[in-house]
């Protein structure tokens, strides 16, 4: 008992030290629970709007009439499971109501249309009879069927059809995902980094403590047990609130994320996870806090030693190399993980040793006139806080370069998205053609109706690549074909990765354009020839453009419509239509007249379209929020550290007044020498950031997915992450001066 | 169960926006219990002095609130194999309906009613059980007179034209069956000419039953078919109030004794001991109803499940004809896991007189 | 020079202690001519430290007045003081402890420099310096690779080197082996009589102190 009272009295006599290693592990806490919280409510929340979009299938008639009751009740006979989706459309605030029959849905099982709605438990979601009393106050109404499967073998008269609110983002949520959850790990490094650098602080200054106690007879392992259980129990303590706080956290930034949610879906399509917390985060916490803090038992004391000379550098850049070598020439994910963990390690390694030796060297250059020995003095003090602040140099570091490459990431996802959609959704709406119809006469009305914007028609079927041209092989390869007829400037803003001049006109004169995954399976080229198979018939056609395809695994060959061949069957066909000065209900009146139906299938795109972007904007912003956090920690982390270091060297700015500095200059020094700090951590993150963005959008993103994101780079935010830095560093010089202040009341001249 | 709670909810839902009771309590044709009195404004009760009316009784009540059309089985296979069948189609109303007026637009997608299936087949210790619901006037669920018809999606039960036969058709998840019924014309009524009693207090239902179907066709068994054949029992009940404020559940019991005997007999569990009756029908077709003082039954044994303990063994014993009975179930689990589960198994008969037939157990889950 | 570099005149300073105040000194009246050394002994707490911290500006009297090299300071804590009191020890005073009086991540001869630079001085004799304090050979060591004799030699070097008018030393020796002590005393007596500024040092050496040319016994004096 009277050991475990000694070994206490030290906090008892430095209660700040404590506090620093409590605030420390809860703010770490907060950190990795509300990242858990907030990736997994990004992760759900890209899911269920991933869900709500997400193609289906629904049973149209063959004849092209729309379905009725009747053919509900005639599939649902025929044993189909078959569930009915009666949309109506009502003026806003109200909006869109859909009318879903729970009871029709019991045979989808999990797979119940509109998410989890089975429960109506909210708009747009109603009885089915409740909307069909709503139409029949006047509102446009739709019926759909939907079906459970792809496979179901119909009745004759009926046919499959895709069925979806929006379009489907396919890989590029998954590829989100992914790099949430490759951010996450790096949060936890962070955190590690975080907490070990405190807790390293505590034991050296307790280190003549310990010694007392060896001396007294205490063997060295009843210090480890003891400081192994006061580690124990000061997590345990502290990572309850942490917990909490990191659950309340991630409640008020996913809070307007699904209010955002609310008001796009009527619905609430988030259910908050945040109200119970993640349990597995504070076990993960506790695992991460022992295994850092206690480190030290495990590594051999020479190997610790070892870390900072020359072989440890050497050993640290041949790990940094090692990493940089593997991430770049890695053939799975698996090991550019591990590179890329090996890089870091490298990186953060070298970082403050060389920061050090760089302060040391500029200070060497100061100019013995002027303000030179002074300046001599600050880059020495420089130099010394980079080699004692080392682990939170490096946390600090590390955050930084998180935060560049999230932000470069998440920037070049949105810029990507905007695109994608923007091919997809090119026009203002979208006609099908009805089964059935003809098309032709549908284009033969558009052509001379006055006033209407532009429009193409789409017509969808497939190719057989059967030669290349470059004669290395000559497989064939299936591939979609797509014929744009005419070719509207609809499609002027495609993103063409590379093309030959006026590539548009030159698709109108017989070329073709192939799709980004086509041209580098195949290797093609601007102008190369290719010979491809339509509807038996062999033509031959030049690439005149490259277009991106943000991740569409098959081939696609895009072409006039003029240029096809007789006899090509036309699998789907659509218009993209503008309307132009025209109201889209009378062009939907006018094809519906043209094909003789009651009804045309019309979706606005432009309500999709803002629908895809609000979902995907909040998600980015959550992102955006995970690593602004994790760089918040970060700076309080060098903060607290930076404060208990200065204890150490406070003497020293006071010698600066004995010997006559002014007050308002040594804080100038002061001020100089934090901020400098923090600009140079952020320097030394910035190339780190940079190779992270590569290996998130050129490495992982490919050997995942295939397929490559564009690597863009954001000097602007480089400034604002200065001015961060900047901030942070005057707080920091902010907090050391109420020391000065604090010490200088005292009744000594030394402390 | 993410569906329940979904048909629970819908059910709720439904019962708020299209009836003014909001305390149907007693589940699915009164499958469950119920917390308290029933407002039965609208619904018409039946009396003691309601009598049956045929052709029209075989078809929808819509001014009740709750019936069904249900079969019971006690088949062979050619190797002379026990195995049960049951099917049983419930209606639930939400809105009573006067019997003369037209049923709503099937465009409307009303909600008058829900319709609910079961089907179950049992065999060599194994339970195969599917549930199916709809909502009715939309047509892919009903029942029709002319010609008789019951049906749900691909279910069905119909009369086969210019025969004395129907035909029942279902599918499950990797069962089916297909039955020829006969002998359908021989209809027993229950109770006082078809009022059935179903408390002290008078409380009661319409019921009438089919005990001598003769029954053959197939039972297709995870991808195996087979021959079977045997005895069938059939009923048609309805009400507007099943179980009345203070009952938790019924047993109830349909027997083929070996001698041509039929035998019916129920118990309603209530709070303070229980509403006992039923039919003996001699083998000569002659009905006699039994009361509380005509007959005992009592549970002989019991099983422990995960859905919850049941009787599984019972004793049944009318002194007046010097019936005394054990009726248990076959070894196995037998309850229909649907929204509201029961247990509904086939059962052998022994005592004074063997024989074979079926029993539904209600209100023992947990 | 005439007059005094150094006086005070009923120079008192007490501290607050338990709501009672405690005086350390009372109307203490002193001068030091150039080229006199002054000896302040007392126990521990009598208030030497306190003295001296009066003398250079780093604490304030609560009564009398400091005369330094010319400028007079009142008790009255006037504004413009910290500024003046600044500009005397960047120029005039120099100010030995008993240790840490270097900066560690400055080599003895960055040291120097630093210290003449703060003083105006253009500086370049700062080896010069050091090695008429014997550790011109350690010039470019650092402070924790040199002797505990060797750093207060060179924090004399910092001293002498900006040609002060006043010296104030606390314990410069104390924390030194006899032999050193008697080492760097000497160097410092011989410096102060060659540069012929003022002295003033605290210390418990009864031996030391009565190598100085005055001496202030502060225990007793309140």
């Amino acid at each position: 008992m009277m050991l475990v009272r000694a070994f206490v009295s030290h906090y008892r006599r430095h209660p700040f030290q404590l506090a620093a290693l409590a605030v420390m592990i809860i703010l770490a806490t907060m950190l990795w629970t509300g990242v858990t919280v907030l990736t997994e409510q990004a992760r759900s929340s890209l899911f269920q709007s991933e869900e709500a979009v997400a193609a289906r299938v629904q049973v149209v008639r063959a004849d092209g009439q729309p379905v009725n009751v009747e053919d509900f009740a005639r599939l649902r006979m025929a044993g189909l499971c078959i569930a009915p989706w009666l949309e109506v459309q009502r003026p806003p605030p109200e909006g869109r109501a859909i009318g879903i029959d729970p009871l029709a849905m019991g045979c989808f099982g999990d797979a119940t249309p509109g998410g989890d709605s089975g429960e109506l438990d909210g708009a747009p979601f109603l009885d089915i009879a409740e909307a069909a009393r709503l139409a029949s106050e006047g509102y446009d109404r739709r019926l759909y069927l939907l079906a459970k499967h792809e496979n179901v073998t119909l009745p004759e008269s009926y046919m499959l059809r895709e069925f979806s609110l929006g379009p489907p983002t396919g890989e590029l949520a998954d590829s989100f995902l992914l790099n949430l959850d490759a951010l996450s790990l790096l949060v936890l490094l962070i955190t590690g980094l975080l907490v070990r650098s405190v807790h390293r602080l505590g034991i050296a200054q307790r280190q003549s403590s310990f010694e007392l106690l060896f001396r007294f007879g205490v063997p060295v392992r009843r210090v480890q047990q003891l400081l192994a259980l006061e580690l124990v129990v000061l997590t345990g303590i502290c990572v309850l609130p942490g917990l909490w706080l990191g659950a309340k956290l991630a409640g008020m930034l996913g809070g307007g994320f699904g209010q955002a949610l609310d008001s796009l879906f009527d619905v609430t399509l988030y259910a908050g996870s945040a109200e119970a917390l993640p349990w597995q985060a504070a076990g993960v916490m506790v695992l991460l806090v022992l295994a850092v803090c206690l480190v030290d038992w495990l590594v051999p004391q020479r190997w610790q030693g070892a870390v900072s000379s020359n072989r440890g550098r050497l050993v640290a850049v041949l790990v940094l190399v090692a990493g940089l070598a593997v991430v770049a020439l890695a053939s799975d994910l698996a090991r550019v993980f591990a590179g890329t963990a090996l890089a870091f390690i490298g990186a953060g390694w070298l970082t403050p040793g060389m920061l050090a030796w760089l302060a040391q060297r500029l200070s060497d250059r100061a100019h013995p006139d002027g303000a030179g020995p002074l300046t001599r003095w600050r880059r020495r003090e420089l130099a010394v806080m980079f080699r004692h602040l080392a682990l939170p140099v490096v946390a600090l570091q590390f955050a930084m370069a998180t935060v560049l490459a999230v932000q470069a990431l998440v920037t070049t996802f949105e810029s990507t998205f905007d695109d994608w959609l923007a091919q997809r959704l090119e026009a203002e709406f979208y006609v099908e053609v009805p089964p059935g119809a003809d098309a032709g006469l549908a284009a033969d009305r558009l052509r001379v109706l006055e006033g209407v914007g532009s429009w193409h028609r789409v017509l969808r079927g497939e190719a057989i690549i059967s030669s290349d041209g470059a004669g290395s092989d000559d497989r064939t390869l299936p591939v979609d074909l797509f014929a744009l007829a005419p070719i509207s400037d609809l499609v002027s803003d495609w993103t063409l990765l590379a093309s030959v001049d006026k590539p548009w006109q030159q698709l109108e004169q017989g070329g073709v354009m192939v799709n980004e995954q086509l041209a580098r399976r195949r290797q093609l080229e601007l102008g190369q020839a290719l010979e491809v198979l339509v509807a038996d018939t062999a033509i031959s056609v030049a690439v005149v453009a490259i277009y991106a395809d943000y991740g569409r695994p098959a081939g696609e060959l895009l072409m006039a419509g003029a240029a096809l061949p007789e006899g090509f069957v036309t699998r789907f066909e659509s218009f993209s239509v503008n309307p132009g000065e025209l109201p889209m209900a009378d062009i939907r009146a006018q094809l519906a007249e043209v094909w003789n139906v009651t009804d045309v299938t019309v979706r606005d795109n432009a309500s999709v379209r803002a629908l895809a972007s609000r979902v995907f904007g909040q998600t980015f912003l959550l992102t955006r929020a995970i690593s602004l956090l994790t760089l918040v920690l970060a700076a309080v982390a060098l903060l607290i550290m930076s404060w208990v270091f200065f204890t150490t060297r406070v003497w020293y700015f006071r010698l600066l007044g004995i010997w006559g500095l002014p007050a308002r200059a040594v804080r100038s020094q002061l001020r100089r020498l934090s901020v400098t700090l923090t600009l140079a951590v952020t320097l030394a993150a910035l190339p780190l950031g940079i190779w992270l963005t590569w290996v998130l959008v050129s490495r992982i993103n490919p050997l995942a997915f295939g397929w490559s994101l564009p690597m863009a780079l954001y000097p602007g935010f480089w400034l604002e992450l200065g001015l961060v830095a900047v901030i942070t560093g005057l707080v920091v010089a902010r907090l050391m001066r109420r020391q000065l202040i604090h010490r200088e009341s005292g009744k000594q001249v030394k402390a | 169960m993410r569906l329940g709670a979904g048909f629970t909810t819908l059910f709720l839902a439904m019962v708020a926006a299209g009836c003014s009771d909001p305390s149907t309590g007693n589940g699915f044709a009164g499958l469950a219990q119920q917390p308290g009195d029933v407002d039965q404004s609208g619904f018409l009760q039946p009396q003691p002095g309601d009598t049956l009316t045929f052709p029209e009784d075989w078809g929808p009540h819509p001014q009740h609130r709750i019936e069904w059309w249900y079969l019971t089985a006690n088949l062979k296979t050619a190797d002379g194999e026990p195995l049960g069948v049951q099917w049983t189609q419930f209606r639930q109303a939400l809105q009573p309906r006067a019997v003369e007026s037209e049923p709503p637009d099937p465009d409307h997608w009303p909600l008058e009613a829900a319709w609910m299936a079961h089907g179950a087949v049992s065999f060599n210790g194994e339970h195969w059980f599917a549930e199916k619901l709809a909502r009715g006037d939309v047509g892919h669920a009903g029942a029709t007179v002319e010609p008789f018809r019951v049906w749900l999606d691909d279910w069905q039960l119909k009369s086969v034209p210019d025969s004395d036969h129907w035909r029942l058709q279902l599918q499950g998840d990797g069962w089916a069956y297909d039955l020829r019924l006969s002998n359908t014309d021989r209809v027993v009524a229950h109770g006082d000419n078809g009022f059935s009693a179903k408390s002290a207090s008078g409380e009661g239902s319409m019921y009438f039953s089919l005990v001598d179907l003769r029954i053959e066709g197939t039972v297709t068994l995870d991808e195996e078919t087979l021959e079977v054949s045997g005895k069938g029992w059939f009923d048609r009940e309805w009400s507007s109030q099943f179980l009345k404020a203070g009952q938790q559940g019924w047993d109830w019991f349909a027997l083929h004794l070996d001698g041509g005997e039929k035998l019916m007999g129920f118990r309603l569990r209530e709070d303070d001991g229980a509403f006992l009756a039923g039919s003996w029908i001699t083998a000569g077709g002659d009905v006699e109803a039994l009361d509380s003082e005509d007959l005992t039954l009592s549970p002989a044994s019991w099983q422990a499940s995960e859905q919850g303990r049941v009787p599984v063994e019972w004793r049944l014993t009318i002194p007046r004809h010097g019936v005394d009975l054990t009726i248990a179930a076959p070894p196995g689990n037998y309850w229909n896991t649907g929204l509201y589960p029961y247990w509904e198994s086939p059962v052998s008969v022994t005592g004074s007189h063997q024989g074979v037939g079926y029993m539904e157990l209600t209100g023992y889950s947990e | 020079m005439s007059g005094p570099v150094l006086a005070t005149e009923g120079l008192s300073k007490g501290f607050i202690s338990g709501g009672q105040r405690l005086p350390v000194l009372s109307g203490l009246t002193l001068g030091v001519l150039p080229g006199e050394s002054l000896a302040v002994v007392g126990r521990s707490g009598s208030g030497k430290s306190t003295l001296l911290n009066l003398l250079c500006g780093l604490q304030r009297a609560d009564e009398g007045v400091i005369t330094v090299a010319g400028e007079s300071f009142d008790s009255s804590g006037n504004r413009g003081f910290a500024t003046r009191w600044a500009e005397l020890r960047r120029r005039s005073i120099g100010v030995v402890f008993q240790d840490a009086n270097l900066m560690p991540a400055l080599s003895l001869v960055e040291n120097v420099r630093l210290r003449t630079h703060l003083a105006g001085l253009t500086g370049g004799d700062e080896r010069d310096w050091l090695e008429r304090l014997g550790v011109g050979a350690e010039a470019d060591r650092y402070p924790d690779q040199v002797s505990g004799g060797q750093a207060q030699r060179a924090a004399l070097a910092m001293v002498f080197a900006m040609s002060p008018a006043l010296i104030l030393a606390d314990e410069p020796t104390g924390s030194l082996d006899r032999h050193t002590a008697d080492e760097v005393a000497e160097c410092l007596f011989d410096m102060q009589a060659n540069n012929g500024c003022a002295l003033v040092l605290a210390t418990h050496d009864r031996e030391l102190a009565g190598r100085c040319d005055h001496l202030l016994d502060l225990s007793g004096t309140h």
